[in-house]
């Protein structure tokens, strides 16, 4: 397959994946959470690594970020900022408690997606707006961590060892998007050296707009309907 | 990977396309509305037997959603031994005909249930006419409540096996529908006559329990009117 092949694969996948790979901590991982007393650091580091490579509406934030995004430094630099909100929003949620509907939270997930999307066909600049990538993307880091914190709640973490394994969770997290944003950084610089990228890039922004769009209106519906949390 | 990887002149902060305001109005008001369309269209019903536009039953997308379910325990239970009942008991012989196997799910699995309230008991027999061997007909006596979109079911399976006959009694244990989903596997067509006497309210045609729309109380040929087995 061709490098494009690839993200339009996984672009096409996401609109049609069932909401249950999208996110949640499900079936036996829950029961072992659940079940989980004292420090136990190397199944949440796994939990965390698994959660990032496995939840595409991550990942197709992910792409959206780093689709112009040239150079290491830059990337570096974009990965730190979402890294540290993740991270914050994270560890406080969950120490002191604080949660909001997953549904919302995986809303704006997807509404992230579209605003990024937009802001790489140049949308913003078109518009007049001149809005600083970092700020959002740390923003966005942030909120993405309070979302997983709710999850993990819902899930009824032992007190016993809650700090130790949090952090395991948070450094699998960052593990987990390490491993997924290489994988989308070989296929983004491949492809960038062909001229298929010129031609697709408008494209598969367009599609990216498109599944973040979806992704939020299927939690919208989810927190009228589903009747959870 | 190196820092100083020149693909492009301009790769030396990030970049952005550039796209003119009309494509870009297009993306963004398709994305919009083709988004809104999977959403009410397809996710909403399957996911959340939800169905704004109707699309999810012309598409069949709708039939997809199902309720979580919550197994009851079916083999203990305690109540009182005696119990009142606020409706009269009545008896209804219901004939259902099966077409053979090659009639499809349509014609030769069937589903029959009886809405009782929780507590109400329920004597039953049935037969099946027309079938020889006992591993020619498949029947799974269950039940469950009917819950609101969003809300977990409950689901009580008294037993699924292979056989040509069943008697016994039940004690519904929740406000639901209870019954049988009776599969032919012969190479002929069968006639299931079920016997029910007891505390309960026969299902409408069409509603949950009774989709197929069997007629109680005539003889089998009578009983189906809204089908007609495929002619081979």
């Amino acid at each position: 397959m061709r490098p494009h092949h690839i993200l339009f694969a996984l672009l096409a996948f996401s609109l049609i994946a069932p909401p249950v790979f999208a996110h949640a901590i499900g079936g036996s991982d829950a029961e072992f959470v659940r079940k989980t007393i004292g420090a136990d650091p190397f199944p949440f580091l796994y939990l965390g690594a698994k959660h990032m490579v496995t939840g595409y509406d991550h990942l197709l934030f992910l792409l959206g970020v780093i689709f112009f995004l040239y150079r290491l430094k830059d990337v570096l630099l974009y990965v730190t900022l979402f890294s540290l909100g993740h991270s914050t929003t994270l560890i406080i949620g969950v120490l002191f408690d604080l949660g909001v509907s997953s549904h919302l939270v995986d809303m704006v997930i997807g509404l992230s997606v579209s605003y990024k999307a937009f802001d790489n066909l140049g949308g913003f600049r078109k518009l007049g707006l001149e809005i600083d990538n970092r700020v959002a993307v740390g923003g966005f880091g942030l909120i993405h961590g309070l979302g997983l914190a709710t999850k993990l709640q819902a899930l009824g973490l032992n007190k016993d060892g809650l700090l130790p394994n949090l952090i395991a969770f948070n450094i699998g997290v960052e593990i987990g998007q390490l491993i997924a944003l290489s994988l989308i950084l070989v296929v983004m610089t491949l492809w960038r050296t062909t001229k298929s990228f010129g031609r697709f890039a408008i494209a598969a922004n367009a599609l990216l707009f498109l599944a973040g769009i979806v992704l939020a209106g299927e939690q919208l519906a989810g927190y009228f309907l589903a009747g959870d949390t | 990977m190196s820092e100083e990887t020149p693909i492009a002149p301009e790769a030396i902060k990030p970049v952005q396309l550039q796209v003119s305001g009309k494509t870009l109005a297009l993306i963004t008001g398709g994305g919009f509305i083709a988004g809104a369309l999977i959403v009410l269209g397809a996710i909403m019903p399957a996911e959340f037997n939800t169905d704004p536009l109707g699309l999810g039953k012309l598409s069949g997308i709708a039939r997809l959603w199902a309720p979580e379910e919550i197994e009851v325990d079916t083999n203990s239970a305690s109540g009182p031994l005696s119990r009142d009942s606020e409706i009269p008991p009545r008896t209804d012989v219901i004939e259902i005909p099966l077409t053979d196997f090659l009639g499809g799910a349509k014609g030769s699995e069937l589903e029959y249930k009886v809405a009782m309230k929780q507590g109400s008991s329920l004597i039953y027999e049935w037969e099946a006419i027309g079938a020889k061997k006992a591993s020619d007909v498949g029947f799974d006596f269950h039940g469950h409540t009917t819950p609101e979109p969003g809300q977990p079911m409950n689901v009580a399976t008294y037993k699924q096996a292979r056989g040509l006959k069943q008697s016994g009694s039940l004690i519904a244990p929740f406000d639901g529908i209870q019954g049988w989903q009776f599969s032919n596997f012969s190479d002929g067509p069968v006639i299931i006559r079920v016997k029910l006497t007891g505390f309960y309210d026969l299902v409408p045609s069409g509603q949950e329990g009774n989709l197929a729309g069997i007629i109680a109380n005539v003889p089998a040929a009578q009983a189906r009117p809204d089908f007609q087995p495929n002619q081979r």
